[in-house]
């Protein structure tokens, strides 16, 4: 799935766009650590933690794009660091469960 | 007495470089404070680095990492030797997880050296300090008492990582019995919004300094007549603790 069709599907805005992303599986949690041990690559995120820390686990984890949900507002340092390390970030209102909904045609990542 | 009880050294990753302990050191006693806390991710290696820079200069100081607990909430752990604050690393260390930092990613972790005047580089941490441990804040409560210190919720304030925005609400004991001896405010919590919300605790506000120019810009005072986890307890069961205002912008 292409990062325009994500955008469309869960209704978002492209906050940082990477070109080209794709993704094959996705995952949904909050907590970063869990993330970090479960969520394998080539990968959507689906989550609320708009934090810079996001974009370190995405770097490690292999995901390609992050859904950020209730259209919480990426912050600058993380915006930059998503540029850098070519992640891309949508922002969407809807919750992590009708995100998941959206998104439910892509199986679940796992590592 | 004025002091500031969350400083990060250039040892956490997201910490600015010129964060050395004889410059922290400096920057504090220019403000007034009459004492500090360096509080690291996860790690206090920069404690004996600034043990020793701290007694230099005749300032007091505590020593003291900010665990990232299981719950991904950040919670201070504050001693009054650096050999405490190492003891609490070792155990949070034991449940980090095994993968070594990238410093192109995360930031570099120097630890500096105590014997040396000035402020170098003795080794890097290859721990990736910027994630969490699975220790929750029940066994991490527990374990900073055990050791003789205190046990403070970070921020309480922050949209990320602090008690209320990964629980809800400050947690206790099953019994009611509180996991912190203090809350901490950050630099620009508006008090009037957040004293209720911390009600039954005493408050501190302090910098969370990542570079030398945010060192004490907010400070916690209190009448005690040294600056010890002793003295600090006893001003918390009282709430003799008193706020500086807060900044309005970040």
């Amino acid at each position: 799935m292409t990062i325009k069709e994500v955008a469309e599907k869960v209704g978002g805005k492209i906050a940082v766009d990477k070109p080209g992303a794709e993704v094959n599986f996705a995952y949904a949690s909050d907590l970063l650590s869990d993330v970090m041990g479960h969520c394998g690559d080539e990968s959507v995120l689906i989550t609320i933690q708009n934090h810079l820390n996001t974009i370190a686990v995405c770097t490690l984890a292999g995901i390609e794009i992050i859904v950020i949900c209730h259209d919480r507002p990426v912050p600058d340092d993380m915006a930059a660091a998503a540029a850098r390390e070519e992640v891309a970030i949508i922002t969407t209102p809807l919750s992590q469960f009708a995100a998941s909904i959206a998104l439910s045609s892509l199986p679940p990542s796992a590592k | 007495m004025k002091f500031d009880l969350h400083i990060h050294s250039c040892l956490s990753p997201c910490a600015s470089l010129e964060m050395a302990p004889g410059d922290i050191v400096r920057r504090a006693l220019a403000a007034g404070m009459g004492g500090i806390a360096i509080t690291d991710h996860n790690s206090a290696m920069n404690a004996p680095a600034m043990a020793a820079r701290a007694k230099a200069a005749g300032l007091a100081c505590l020593f003291g990492l900010e665990v990232q607990t299981a719950e991904e909430a950040h919670t201070l752990a504050l001693f009054d030797t650096p050999e405490q604050a190492l003891a609490m690393t070792e155990w949070v260390y034991a449940a980090m997880p095994k993968r070594v930092n990238d410093p192109d990613t995360f930031g570099d972790q120097p630890i500096l050296s105590a014997e040396s005047d000035e402020d170098e580089i003795a080794d890097l941490e290859w721990r990736i300090l910027a994630m969490g441990c699975r220790r929750t804040i029940p066994e991490t409560s527990a374990k900073a008492h055990e050791l003789g210190g205190l046990y403070i919720a970070a921020h309480i304030d922050r949209p990320n990582y602090s008690v209320v925005s990964s629980l809800g609400a400050i947690p206790t004991a099953p019994d009611g019995t509180p996991y912190f001896d203090a809350v901490e405010l950050s630099r620009t919590a508006n008090e009037e919004e957040w004293l209720p919300k911390a009600e039954g605790y005493a408050v501190t506000r302090s910098s969370d300094a990542h570079n030398l120019d945010d060192v004490a810009r907010v400070w916690t005072e209190a009448d005690i007549s040294e600056f010890t986890t002793a003295e600090l307890k006893r001003a918390f069961a009282f709430r003799l603790t008193r706020l500086s205002p807060r900044l309005t912008r970040f």
